[in-house]
């Protein structure tokens, strides 16, 4: 029975470039933003990406598919595998929102905790074992991930189709965290 | 098929070729980025050929010298000049590279290899070799898009072998 009572803490993310500002955005990065009226709060992180507004428009898309895409790999996995992925890469904030959104949908903060302080090579029950060692495989070399892994994933019950879910999670997150990691840093949020 | 299915070797009538296109925003998603990262509407001068280079030469860095291939066929449609198929073929640069393009191509071998470590330095020694914020941007993400999709790719092309 899992009672671990670990909690990840938020944390806010600030850029290395200035970003772009909303009263000076060009018509294309505004759309990008989805900036209206109403809504002219953007976070700091879209508005640093919305210097290249076609890429950011085109990655959001996808990362939202990966990420919430309707069947297939639970969503508590999908969030796993970008946990995974932002430890491997030393992504602390990516980690932190993922872990948290890990363990709202899993409730498992033992896993979380088993991650944060003794770090990926676990132990950890089979299955998050199994999806564990190839998620991190896939994120450090993936040519280096093996036939074996993979066929783990498949023995501990996921179908071919959770486990294509699950690489474009890594994946996904192999990309985000080589934007956020190296773009900006993680900083306390503000008044805590 | 297109570029990803040829590379992780799937089978037209085999069960991830079938998967993946029960997953339509990943498959076109993907196409959309390519275009985005390599083929964009405003490069921000970062044209084509310089993309295609950079995508190459972190394809081999990252052992997938199929997909090093498909961006090398890219660059000499582009028209490949000598110091970009040098670029591409991931080898040392010479030492007569301007400024510019050698501090992109450091960029692109850190941030492939051991994103880890990059730090606020690394983004100032882009600045200082003259990058604009939307260079720096769109050259990140050209960078994460090339890492994305070899995972993709040796992904799926170990998950077509297993039973």
């Amino acid at each position: 029975m899992n009672t671990s009572r670990f909690k990840v803490k938020a944390l806010s993310w600030a850029p290395y470039i200035e970003p772009v500002d909303v009263a000076s955005a060009t018509e294309e990065q505004l759309a990008a933003m989805q900036v209206t009226p109403s809504n002219t709060k953007v976070s700091p992180y879209v508005r640093t990406l919305a210097h290249d507004p076609e890429s950011y428009v085109a990655r959001t898309k996808l990362f939202n598919a990966i990420m919430y895409a309707k069947g297939g790999l639970d969503r508590a996995e999908r969030e796993l595998g970008a946990l995974v992925a932002s430890a491997v890469n030393r992504c602390v904030y990516c980690a932190s929102v993922h872990a948290r959104r890990y363990v709202e949908l899993s409730e498992r903060a033992d896993v979380v905790e088993e991650i944060y302080v003794r770090g990926l090579e676990g132990p950890f029950e089979p299955k998050i074992q199994a999806i564990v060692d190839f998620c991190k495989a896939l994120s450090e070399t993936p040519s280096k991930v093996t036939k074996e892994q993979t066929q783990a994933l498949r023995e501990h019950g996921l179908s071919k189709a959770e486990i294509v879910d699950l690489i474009h999670s890594a994946a996904i997150f192999g990309w985000a965290n080589r934007l956020m990691h190296t773009l900006g840093h993680s900083t306390p949020v503000d008044g805590k | 098929m297109d570029q990803i299915d040829i590379l992780s070797g799937l089978r037209v009538d085999g069960e991830v070729y079938r998967i993946r296109r029960e997953r339509p925003d990943y498959v076109d998603g993907a196409e959309i980025c390519r275009e985005a990262v390599l083929s964009p509407n405003h490069g921000f001068g970062l044209g084509p050929a310089l993309r295609a280079a950079l995508a190459a030469r972190m394809a081999r860095m990252i052992g997938r010298n199929d997909l090093a291939r498909s961006y090398e066929l890219m660059l000499e449609e582009a028209g490949a000049a000598e110091a970009l198929t040098a670029i591409a073929s991931a080898a040392e640069l010479p030492k007569h590279q301007d400024g510019f393009t050698a501090a992109i191509v450091r960029h692109a071998d850190l941030v492939t290899k051991t994103p880890r470590n990059n730090t606020k330095a690394d983004i100032e020694r882009l600045e200082a070799a003259g990058l604009s914020n939307p260079q720096i941007i769109a050259l990140s993400e050209l960078i994460a898009f090339v890492n994305f999709e070899a995972r993709i790719i040796a992904g799926l092309e170990l998950l077509e072998q297993v039973a």
